[in-house]
């Protein structure tokens, strides 16, 4: 019993870590009209267009983003931006 | 005026609130703000330091290839501190663009102005921001920086390989005499170095050597040791044995190979790190017999497993059916061989460490490269088989052909120049084609373990038999997975050891690793390896949780809490499906696939599904309906139209029932759902069997029917309530039909009961003389006879019938008598 209870937790444990791996970053844009994101990513700046209502994957291995209204910040690929108003949230 | 009243008090409030609010998120993180900023600032400040001093060194050490793979994956570890660095801002810059939301936007022209609190936070929170976005700016800036880098280490890596391959020397007449000069000299002064070192160590080290040597030889007696008494017999091979199986012979050139070599490794390995420990070792002397020690395995390692390969000695233990001259002749080439080259590179090590002349390196190299390159060509040409007719056949074309080509190009290119090309080709031959051989053996091993009853013959299978007592198909199936461990071992060892010689550092394989590992995109869909193996990894640890949780389930609550067998069986059922379902979709999950694309295509599927899997779609519902509604359980006599047996088990798709002659019939769940089903055993096991006597018409009924009556009420096993009744059913044609009718209380066993009245059926009929009439029997027809003597009609008949006849006859003598007188007239 008291082996099998160390094996649940041991395996709580896995699944957590497992749960907690990272995938790419998705953005979707909820606006009427595209916006524009600005990745940095593996030593390059590219712009990401998105078009309205469009979702798109992006940065799986960590990125630096500025936003439409010229916000940055960091992901590390596992987030998920929503662009409305012209203002993003990450979840 | 009201209204006017009413806006100030509104403003007034909002003011309150604003004042109170922003005091919360002030006390809330109160001194973080500023904190965030600085610690992070601090943060970039030194990984930026860091990438500066990493460059540094890397425009330093542009030759040095493994130095480069090092400051690379330093690079990469700061591009991911440096990520998170920028990460941490986000706790903070989500609370400002909170606020600033809260706050709204500041009034337009014209709208009456804000309260001076609400427009100074805003202008706080505004530059916070400005401030943040500012060193986010540089950490951005640096993470390009971080990839340029790399992405230069990959192109000059690059280029230094390309030049050592493609750098080419003048080989002349000058070359050799310059060579034999140089040879000279160095040699020279090798033996002093060597021979300084080795006077030092006689006079101040000489106790520590000793003991260096002694537990070097020590360590690889106990693997020796060890390994004899754990492997015993696999060890080496046995002379006396006539015919050794392939496995024996494979798993005796593996462990006598490996053994061997372990030892030699072990006592190469503790001398070096001893020496070095007691400081015997000076720095040129270090970097020399670090390369004669590795040559020295090298070597060692190649003629093991020829060896153990080729076993010129005992023909019976040869892995490769090749010929016994063969054999030797092949062991003395390929040991040559790899001298040839571990001497190249111990003597190409002494020169860099003396710094000798170029000149030295390219002749020496040249001269090995060009032996090397011989030295392969005659393994091609070697003729190891026979044919049919008993003469010597060559080595398979291809094979040949690899072999003969590659000896062909170290020749060449050592000849035009090429030193670096060659001697890389050279220590691949014999590095590559060592490891190559290795995998192969062990790719063998496993093939060999495979086959069927292959790994109960093995001493571990024989062991492991023993100790858990597992039946030959478990153990079957356990050398199965042990043959997939082994491939994937041989992989997993194998492959990163020939990227290693082929130039590829240590360092690029993690890095790969780690690329693979957090997966990469295929269009709009992004595989991970990693993703996919935790989401089988979750579902296994699902399925096993569920199958524990079943049998605690089953074993502790139920079996305690005197559950009926039957309902047991459907919970543990209905358990077990319901455990691997929610361990599949946590699987799926885990996996990274996104379970709404999983409903769409369930979506478009579900028509397909309807008209395709209907049958299984049905009889998976019936099998649910059967486990919640209960008709039948496990071990229940039930019939099912034409079958009629024991239910053994109740699965997804259909039960498997047990007839009587033990014939097992799978039923379709929903043939069991739609139809009739009779269970005899349903509630209780109570059952009624009916017996038919029949007695003779003469006979004394009343008395039978009394004889029955007793026979059926004494016999122990026949219930008294309901009562056992005897019917006077029928006045049959050939006798007067009863039928006894009793019930049982397991009706399943009925037959020892029916033989048990039977008997007595008869026993008490013969002692009170009532007949059981049988139908006669049809007895044989005779023929009949063709007159009936005693018809005299017919006699009468018959004598008339000859009498006419007679006549007739008697007429017709008369009638010829006057014609033959008319033909005679005289």
């Amino acid at each position: 019993m008291m082996r099998m209870n160390r094996f649940l937790v041991a395996a709580g444990a896995l699944f957590l870590a497992m749960s907690g791996a990272a995938h790419a970053a998705s953005a979707v844009n909820l606006d009427a009209e595209p916006r524009t994101l600005i990745v940095t990513e593996g030593g390059s700046k590219t712009e990401l267009a998105l078009a309205a209502g469009e979702t798109v994957e992006f940065c799986s291995n960590g990125c630096f983003v500025t936003m439409p209204n010229g916000d940055r910040e960091a992901l590390t690929g596992a987030e998920t931006v929503e662009i409305s108003g012209g203002v993003a949230r990450i979840k | 005026m009201l209204f006017s009243a009413v806006r100030r008090i509104g403003a007034t409030l909002f003011i309150l609130a604003a004042v109170l609010l922003s005091q919360a998120v002030a006390q809330d993180l109160g001194k973080a703000p500023a904190g965030v900023i600085a610690d992070q600032q601090e943060v970039i400040t030194s990984l930026s330091a860091k990438v500066d001093a990493l460059q540094k060194k890397m425009e330093a050490s542009a030759e040095d290839d493994a130095g480069l793979v090092d400051i690379r994956l330093q690079l990469e570890q700061l591009s991911r501190e440096l990520l998170q660095s920028g990460v941490a801002f986000r706790p903070r810059l989500t609370e400002i663009n909170t606020r600033l939301e809260q706050l709204g936007k500041p009034p337009a022209e014209g709208q009456p102005p804000e309260p001076a609190v609400v427009t100074s936070e805003r202008e706080s929170l505004t530059a916070e921001k400005t401030e943040i976005n500012a060193v986010l700016g540089v950490a951005e800036n640096l993470s390009i920086r971080i990839d340029k880098l790399i992405s230069q280490i990959t192109e000059v890596r690059r280029d230094l390989f390309q030049n050592l391959l493609t750098k080419r020397y003048q080989i002349n007449f000058a070359l050799a005499f310059e060579v034999i000069d140089a040879f000279k000299t160095e040699m020279s002064d090798l033996y002093r170095t060597v021979s300084s070192w080795v006077r030092f160590v006689a006079s101040f080290k000489l106790k520590s050597m000793l003991a260096a040597t002694f537990f070097a030889l020590a360590a690889a007696a106990v693997i020796i040791v060890g390994g004899r008494r754990m492997f015993g017999r696999m060890f080496e091979p046995d002379g006396r044995v006539e015919e050794p199986s392939y496995l024996s012979r494979l798993s005796v050139a593996f462990w006598s190979t490996l053994m061997q070599s372990a030892a030699l490794v072990a006592f190469l390995g503790v001398t070096y790190y001893l020496f070095d420990y007691f400081e015997v070792l000076r720095g040129d002397i270090g970097a020399m017999l670090w390369s004669l020690f590795y040559v020295i395995a090298i070597v060692f390692f190649v003629s093991r497993l020829g060896m153990a390969v080729l076993s010129p000695r005992l023909p019976k233990w040869r892995l490769i059916p090749v010929e016994s001259g063969a054999a030797r002749w092949l062991m003395l080439l390929i040991t040559a061989t790899a001298f040839f080259t571990g001497l190249d590179y111990f003597l190409s090590s002494v020169y860099q460490v003396l710094g000798s002349p170029v000149a030295l390196t390219v002749g020496e190299a040249l001269t090995s490269t060009v032996v090397i390159g011989v030295l392969v060509i005659l393994i091609g040409l070697v003729r190891p088989f026979v044919d049919e007719d008993g003469r010597p056949k060559p080595w398979p074309r291809l094979f040949r052909y690899i072999v003969l080509a590659l000896g062909g190009v170290t020749i060449a290119a050592a000849l035009l120049g090429y030193i670096g090309l060659a001697r890389f080709v050279s220590q691949q031959i014999v590095v590559t084609g060592t490891i190559l051989a290795t995998m192969y053996i062990g790719f063998l091993s496993s093939q060999a373990i495979n086959e069927e009853d292959a790994f109960i013959k093995t001493t571990v299978g024989r062991r492991i038999k023993r100790m858990f007592t597992l039946d030959d198909a478990t153990l079957d199936q356990l050398g199965l997975v042990t043959s997939m461990v082994i491939n994937l071992l041989v992989l997993i060892v194998g492959v990163p050891l020939i990227l290693f010689t082929w130039g590829f550092q240590p360092g690029d394989m993690v890095t790969w690793l780690y690329r693979i590992g957090s997966g990469f995109q295929i269009g709009s869909f992004t595989f991970s390896p990693a993703g996919l193996l935790s989401g089988v990894l979750v579902f296994a640890i699902g399925y096993f949780v569920t199958r524990w949780f079943q049998g605690w389930l089953d074993g502790s609550v139920m079996a305690r809490g005197k559950v009926d067998a039957g309902v047991r069986n459907s919970i543990r059922l209905a358990v077990g499906y319901a455990g691997v379902a929610i361990a599949g979709l946590i699987a799926v999950s885990a996996a990274g696939i996104d379970l709404s694309n999983l409903a769409l295509v369930a979506g478009a599927l579900s028509l397909g599904i309807g008209f395709g899997l209907q049958n299984v779609v049905s009889n998976f519902v019936s099998g649910l309906i059967l486990l919640a509604e209960r008709p039948f359980k496990v071990g229940d006599w039930i019939v099912a139209g034409q079958v009629s047996g024991t239910v053994k088990k109740i699965s997804v798709r259909a039960t498997e029932i047990e007839t009587f002659q033990r014939q097992s019939v799978i039923l379709p769940n929903s043939d069991l759902i739609n139809s009739a089903v009779g269970n005899w055993t349903h509630r209780n096991k109570l059952g009624r069997v009916d017996i038919k006597v029949g007695v003779a018409y003469d006979s004394d009924v009343k008395r039978a029917h009394d004889v029955l009556l007793d026979i059926v009420r004494a016999h122990p096993m026949i219930l008294k309530n309901p009562e056992p009744f005897v019917l006077f059913a029928n006045f049959g044609t050939a006798a007067l039909e009863f039928e006894i009718r009793f019930f049982l209380a397991d009706v399943t066993g009925s037959n020892a009961v029916q033989n048990d009245i039977r008997f007595a059926i008869l026993e008490a009929f013969e002692r009170e003389h009532i007949d059981i009439p049988s139908t006669p029997r049809a007895h044989d027809i005779k023929p009949a006879e063709k007159w009936p003597a005693d018809d005299e009609q017919a006699e009468a008949l018959v004598a008339e019938v000859e009498e006419a006849r007679n006549k007739r006859a008697d007429e017709a003598a008369a009638r010829r008598k006057p014609g033959r007188k008319k033909t005679d007239p005289e």
